[in-house]
């Protein structure tokens, strides 16, 4: 049962949210979503990107003035 | 709401509150914030031309780096931390652009006969270019942002970059209160290498652009062995 | 008028102007534009970390000290500075330009928020990071702005030996930052 898992990254410094991201990832298995909390510009635009890198599906949402919500679905 | 990039999920609607948040729009305040930068450029050209100029330079380098998310501390610390080498190589871009151009403002002067601009910035090479660097590169990287990102980040409200500022202007006094030392110590026959001087102005920018360039196939191979696709 | 402002958020212009990130390669780009902009108009490259020496200076003799002493300040150069103030110093007109470029780009793609300290380790990051940078700026002539781009755009070697160093800095930091700081 593939499940979502929420990462919590608001007020966190770079490069804290990728390196907290690359972790939760490693945790969770293939099919697993998990939810990245962001409110620093470079991770929005890093974390995505590295993620997409590393072969995962990826969406973006803006959900407040400077907050987005990452979507990280476990791919491989 | 789609925006660029940045795509709707159908599963965010099932999300906690916070995607139902209502969000405001700040390009109102935007604009009021305009004015005002408006009107300091308006006080400082009464003032003295070049203060406006240096405030406008200023608000160009902001706005850039806000909007691209510029970020020199991450060219050199994501290759070691995530293995990304995005930013390393716009920098290195940025690198041949300004060292082509640069060039040839010299030269023109040179050329005329004129004093060459900017030699100031080729400084003397020691031990305390090395100390100052490593320990500038450390600092960035705890701080969360170098000197411009620094600057960038209280623009965009984070108030860990004010504590930063407020620290990196200490460390500053401190360091130019030990100047003296470190230039009585290191300094003194230290030479300052301009390229051109021993290479010739054509050998010279060679030069840079071919470190440029090898920096830059290495950025891209490391990358590329650590990843599925390269974005560039 | 709401739905006016509205109407902008959902502009293409706006979208590409304001709105999306732009790419890395586009801000190396325009970067250096300004650089170019700088050089020519100042007769100077573009310098960041040199300002908070003078912002220090000022401070300092705010609460009573003194740096005429001191060799750092002792050219002519450096006393006319220090002397004609803050409000007239160019150098810190484009740091503030800085900050405020920044402000109004966030703003502009309503993307700006208020992000307060969340703990402890990051006063401590903070304040460490930054004054290892204070420091560490004085002794190479300059920051990532000063010694690393503008130096390398000069064709000095100063600016090559700067950015090795300053790399090897930024893997001890690294260390530092996710043994300590996370």
């Amino acid at each position: 049962m593939a499940k979502e898992v929420e990462l919590d990254c608001l007020g966190e410094a770079c490069p804290v949210p990728l390196i907290k991201t690359e972790k939760a990832l490693e945790e969770l298995e293939v099919g697993d979503t998990l939810i990245v909390l962001i409110d620093h510009s470079c991770a929005m635009k890093n974390v995505p990107e590295w993620a997409r890198k590393q072969g995962h599906e990826v969406e973006l949402e803006e959900v407040d003035d400077g907050e987005w919500e990452c979507f990280i679905e476990k791919m491989k | 709401m789609t925006e660029g990039t940045v795509r709707a999920s159908s599963r965010a609607s099932s999300r906690s509150g916070r995607s139902r948040r209502k969000k405001k729009n700040q390009i109102p305040i935007a604009i009021v914030i305009f004015l005002v930068i408006a009107g300091i450029g308006v006080w400082l050209g009464l003032k003295q031309d070049t203060l406006l100029l240096y405030w406008l330079i200023g608000l160009a380098f902001g706005f850039t780096l806000q909007r691209s998310r510029f970020c020199f501390t991450a060219s050199m610390r994501d290759p070691y931390l995530t293995k990304s080498t995005s930013i390393t190589r716009a920098v290195l871009i940025a690198f041949a652009i300004t060292s082509i151009a640069f060039t040839a403002i010299k030269y023109g002067y040179f050329i005329n006969g004129l004093a060459i601009p900017g030699q100031g910035y080729v400084v003397p090479i020691s031990i305390a270019t090395a100390i100052g660097a490593c320990m500038f590169g450390i600092g960035m990287v705890i701080a969360g942002g170098c000197a411009s990102g620094t600057l960038m980040r209280i623009g965009e409200g984070f108030w860990m970059q004010v504590i930063s500022l407020f620290f990196f202007i200490v460390g500053s006094l401190w360091g130019a209160h030990d100047f003296g030392w470190w230039k009585r110590t290191f300094m003194l026959k230290a030479p300052k290498v301009f390229l051109p001087d021993h290479l010739g102005w054509l050998g010279g920018l060679a030069a840079n652009l071919l470190i440029i360039a090898v920096l830059y196939v290495i950025a891209h191979k490391w990358e590329k062995k650590n990843s599925d696709e390269l974005s560039h | 008028m709401k739905a006016f402002f509205d109407k902008i958020k959902n502009n293409d212009f706006y979208k590409m102007w304001f709105k999306d990130a732009l790419p890395y390669v586009t801000g190396a780009v325009l970067l250096s534009v300004f650089q170019v902009v700088t050089f020519a108009t100042t007769g100077n490259p573009w310098g960041v970390s040199g300002v908070f020496a003078n912002w220090g200076a000022w401070l300092f003799e705010l609460v009573g000290g003194s740096v005429d002493k001191w060799f750092y300040f002792s050219s002519p150069g450096a006393q006319a500075t220090l002397n004609a103030g803050f409000l007239n110093h160019p150098g810190t007109w484009r740091n503030l330009g800085i900050i405020a470029g920044a402000l109004f780009a966030a703003m502009m793609a309503s993307g700006f928020k208020i992000k307060k300290i969340k703990s402890y380790k990051q006063v401590v990051a903070a304040a460490l990071g930054g004054l290892l940078m204070g420091y560490g700026a004085r002794i190479a002539f300059g920051c990532n702005i000063g010694a690393l781009f503008s130096g390398i755009a000069s064709l000095s070697l100063s600016g090559w030996v700067f950015a090795a160093f300053m790399f090897v800095g930024a893997i001890i930091g690294s260390k530092l930052l996710v043994k300590y700081f996370m």
